[in-house]
Parts: C-alpha cells; structure tokens; sequence
C-alpha cells in the first residue's frame, strides 16, 4: 500500500513539475516576445506632418494664421521641436516651440502666424516649418534609434510680377471614345488681370505635317488666378504618336506650349486561327493571324493561349515565340499543343497577345476532332456600360409631359368649354 | 354665374399649385442623392469613398468650373484613390446633383529604421501620401538627397534624416 502510495505521489509530483515547467516555458516565450517588442519599437523612429505644403499670394505686410498637425506615427512618447527654417525664419512664430506627446497622443496642431516681409523680389519664395523629434533616451541612457528626425512643411509664397505674366501647362487627356481634350491650366503670375487668355493649339504628325489646328475657349483671369482653357478633339486620324504645339495668348504676349501625345492604342487585333494537317493524339499547330492596328512598330509580341478542361481547370498553357510587328501590317503567330491524352469535345480556351505591359484577350471554344480542330466564336471580352439613371430620365420626361398635357388639356380646352356652357 | 368663375378659378389655381408641387417632387426625386463624402471633407488618407444614389456617374475636377472633369461611370459607391490637392465634385444623374468639395491633404511622414549591426545604418521609409525629398546629414553636413516614392524605403546612412515634399 506505501509503495503503492509512495508511486502515485511520485506520479504526482512528476506531473507537477512538468506543468511547472510548462508554465515557465510559457512565460519565457511571452518575455521574448515582450522584449522582442520592446527592442523593435525602439529600433524604429517617425514623424510625420500635415500639410506637406502652404501655398501662399503674397501681399505686403499681411499676417496669414493657420495650423499644422504634427503625427505621432508610432505612438511613442516623443519629444518635438518646432523650427522655422529658410527665407522667412524671422516671420513665422509658432503656438508651441517644443513639446512632448505620449504614446496615447496621436495628433498635436500647432497654431502658426506668418507676417509676410515687405520688398520681396517677383517670383517664388520658399521657406519650411521644421518639426524635429529630438532623439529621446532609455532606461539604460541609450538613445533608442540615435539618428534625428525631421519633417517639413513647405511654405511657398509667390511674389507677383509688375505686369502681365502667364504660367501654363499642357495636359492631354484621351477617352475610348477617340475624343482627345487638350487642357491648358493658366495661373495669372502677374500684378493685372489676364483679360483675354485663349489658345491656339496646332497638331503635327509622325512627318512633322500639320494634321488639324484649332481655338480653345477663352477666358479672363485675375491677378492670383488659376483657370483653365480647354478643346475637345474628335481625333479622326489614323493610330499613332502626334505632336501638339498649343501657342497660349494672353491679352499682347504669348507663351508655346509642346507635348506629344498618342491617338488610340497599341493594338494586336487577332483576326483568325487555323490549325491544319491535324491528328489527334500528335502536336497541333496553331496558326494565328494577328493585325498591328498601331501606326508604329510593336516588338516583342507574343500569344499565350490557354486551354480549359469541362472543369474549368488550365489543360494546357502554350506561347508563342516572339514577333515584331511593323506599322499597320499582319503576321501569322505559331504555337504547338501536344494533344497526347486529350479527347474529342470542345474546350474553352483564352488567347492573350501580349506586348510591353499591355495584353488582349480573346475568348472562343475549341471543337477538337480526330483529325480537326476548329476555333468557334471568337468574342473579346469588353466591360459593359452602366445604363442607371436613364429610367429616372423616363420618369421625369413622361411625368412632365403628363403636366403639360393635363395643363394644355385645362386652359386651352375644358376652361373655354366651361365659359361657353355658363 | 358667380359660383361658376370661382369653380373655374378654384380648378386654375389648383391645376397652377398642383403642376408646381409635382414638379418640385420629380425634380427632387430625379436628383442624385448624394451621402458621402461629406461637403468640405479633409482628409490625410488618399482613399476616398463615394456613395450615392440615383446617379451614374462621379463627375470630379481640380475647378468649379468642371472645364476638364474626370468623369467615372459607377452606381452606388466606388473607393477613389486621389492625390493629395482639393477637388469638386459632383454625381451625373438624371439631374446633376449639387456640387461638393474634398481636400486631400498631403501628409510628410518619415519613418527610420535601424538596421541591426550596422554603425549609422538606417532604413528610411516614406510612411506618407506624397513623394519625398529626404536630407541626409552627416557630421551636420548634408550628405545627399533622396527622392523616395509613397510606400518606397531605402537603405541609408546618416545621423541626421529631414523629409519633405518632393516638387
């Protein structure tokens, strides 16, 4: 019975001491794992601040107010300075110039006041609100990362010139629908209004020939002020790379403007596909007819052409080789599949030409027979365009048509009834 | 005689009043719908989520004057990711809806990461919305300039690292 005891206890104790260490390997994991934290987060230093820029008109002698955010990023507790650094270090003051943020401290804005100095020469000036994280110590009188940190806020004021002065850009923007907008933004630079500002854009081709030319809109803009001039093009000319000289006027003075732009895209269009002198069981192969529908070389084409089981899974995943194609012109694109194993019946598959970044697709059904194969319906995918709101627009028109009808039908007909029946 | 004209003018008036309420009902009913984002809305994060009913598509422009407006075709809603700068904005419906205003504001945010092992070795991340010129001071002397993209991080070394916006 003792050593019957004397065993159980000894059971017992043995199971003690292995919970024990179970627990104690359980809590050695968490301290890694606490100090593993510990040490990281104070491997890593940040800051950041909003915004990244002021953009400001000057006028001599105003006192321009607002605030800036300073973000604790990592959510420690950090100790900041606030430094006015640049052109107008003697003009900006600050709310606060040095604070701490605790760990639960997120955001701090800070209230800035800048008294714009007289006499500043026409054009840019820049000067920075400096937030510095001063590199704070630990326990062990260690710094935690050792390197400053420091972010800005730009202030720009621009100085405006005595007389008429014009800055623009060209921007470009196509649609799918072959609709090019050629948009001028204006900025007024100078000291008097633009009362005039309008562009005349000319558009040159691949041979330097002049394809199209035409008048934006114009408009008038104050001293200070940016607006935008604009055209809407109907591009129809052949696929390619053109030239756009816009020649902006403003009231006497002009400005040129010059930017190459493309019409349409880079397109292989896959017209047919042949597979002939075909046995089941042995290598098809696959003859493609593909068209440049680009007025420039494409190089480095190629096909990928999957084939999907009745499950939907990829059977086969061939390409081609590598073509280059020239301006407008076909060519035939060859790959293989090995047919071994595979079975009569017709599989989906996808082609995709692939050139540069870009690639199209082409879906169709293969009919694989014992001696033939046939592509069958060959369609692209395209995205469909959202039809809402055109039963709103019914509603409304047959609502106010309903109007005018019970309107028309009462003043001009049943009122004069009424008068003649009294 | 008299209870005839006040017929004809009492069903006038109504035809009038009636005409006017239905129209300012369809018309208000036609309008887009409008819900977020709210009008005048700052923000630091670049993803902005449009909701709306009733409308086709999101008209957006850097102008009030909407003289080159990005138009998105969407119901419902739709998640856009705009640079930072103020945009107006509008919903294309049967009726255009009211005009509305957001501002990305563009946040520097710098973060420094020490590499175990090397002497002065950090790796510099740009945490922010913008592109960023970063200063690397050494010995209190600018060393070089980094240009680092939304996201991007370079390996650096430096004991002194001043962000801000690139352009």
């Amino acid at each position: 019975m003792d050593s019957m005891f004397n065993i159980l206890s000894l059971q017992n104790k043995i199971k003690n001491s292995r919970r024990e260490s179970r627990i104690i390997n359980a809590l050695l994991i968490l301290l890694m794992v606490i100090f593993a934290f510990v040490i990281g987060s104070a491997q890593i230093s940040a800051l950041g601040i909003t915004p990244g820029r002021i953009n400001i008109n000057y006028e001599e002698g105003k006192e321009v107010s607002g605030g800036i955010t300073i973000v604790n990023t990592e959510n420690k507790d950090i100790d900041v300075v606030i430094i006015a650094q640049g052109e107008f270090n003697q003009s900006v003051k600050f709310s606060e110039v040095s604070f701490k943020m605790k760990s639960s401290e997120r955001e701090k804005r800070i209230q800035y006041t800048f008294n714009m100095p007289s006499q500043l020469s026409p054009g840019p000036h820049i000067g920075e609100i400096l937030a510095v994280q001063v590199p704070s110590k630990t326990s062990g009188g260690e710094t935690s990362v050792g390197a400053t940190v420091a972010v800005a806020t730009q202030i720009h004021v621009f100085v405006p010139y005595p007389n008429k002065y014009a800055e623009a850009s060209l921007d470009i923007v196509s649609d799918n629908l072959g609709k090019i907008t050629f948009v001028i933004p204006v900025i007024n630079r100078g000291k008097l209004d633009l009362v005039r500002v309008r562009a005349n854009i000319d558009i040159y081709g691949n041979l330097n020939e002049k394809v199209d030319s035409f008048n934006t809109n114009q408009v008038e803009i104050k001293s200070g002020e940016r607006r935008e001039i604009a055209y809407t093009w109907n591009s129809n000319v052949t696929s390619g790379r053109y030239r756009a000289v816009a020649t902006v006027l403003y009231d006497e003075e002009t400005l040129r403007l010059e930017r190459e732009f493309s019409v349409g895209k880079p397109i292989l269009d896959l017209q047919q596909i042949e597979v002939n002198d075909f046995t089941l069981g042995e290598i098809a192969k696959f003859e493609m007819l593909v068209e440049n529908q680009w007025s420039e070389e494409i190089k480095g084409a190629y096909a990928e052409m999957e084939i999907y089981n009745p499950k939907n899974e990829v059977m086969a995943d061939i390409k081609s080789q590598t073509y280059d194609f020239s301006p407008l012109s076909k060519k035939t694109m060859v790959s293989y599949w090995d047919t071994g194993g595979v079975k009569k019946g017709i599989y989906d598959s996808s082609v995709y030409l692939r050139y540069g970044a870009q690639s199209t697709q082409k879906d169709f059904k293969l009919d694989v027979k014992e001696d033939s194969i046939t592509a069958i319906g060959v369609g692209y995918v395209i995205s469909a365009k959202t039809k809402s709101g055109s039963s709103t627009t019914t509603i409304l028109l047959i609502g106010i048509v309903v109007l005018i009808l019970i309107n028309l039908g009462w003043f001009l007909v049943l009122r004069k009834y009424m008068h003649k029946k009294k | 005689m008299e209870i005839n004209k006040k017929i004809i003018y009492g069903i006038d008036f109504l035809i009038i009043v009636g005409s006017l309420i239905t129209l300012i009902v369809m018309f208000g009913y036609a309008r887009p719908l409008v819900i977020g984002p709210i009008d005048n809305y700052n923000t630091t994060n670049n993803s902005v989520l449009f909701t709306f009913e009733k409308g086709k598509a999101i008209l957006l422009d850097d102008n009030i004057e909407f003289s080159s407006p990005q138009r998105i075709f969407v119901e419902n809603y739709l998640v856009l990711h705009l640079e930072p700068g103020k945009y107006y904005w509008k919903i294309e419906g049967a009726l255009p809806s009211t005009v509305r205003t957001l501002t990305i504001n563009s946040i520097v945010d710098l973060k420094l990461r020490k590499i175990e092992g090397g002497k002065e070795e950090y790796e510099v991340v740009n945490a922010g919305n913008t592109q960023l010129d970063v200063d690397i001071y050494h010995n209190d002397n600018l060393n070089r300039t980094l240009v680092l993209d939304i996201d991007e991080s370079k390996q650096v070394s430096g004991e002194a690292f001043v962000g801000r916006q690139n352009g």
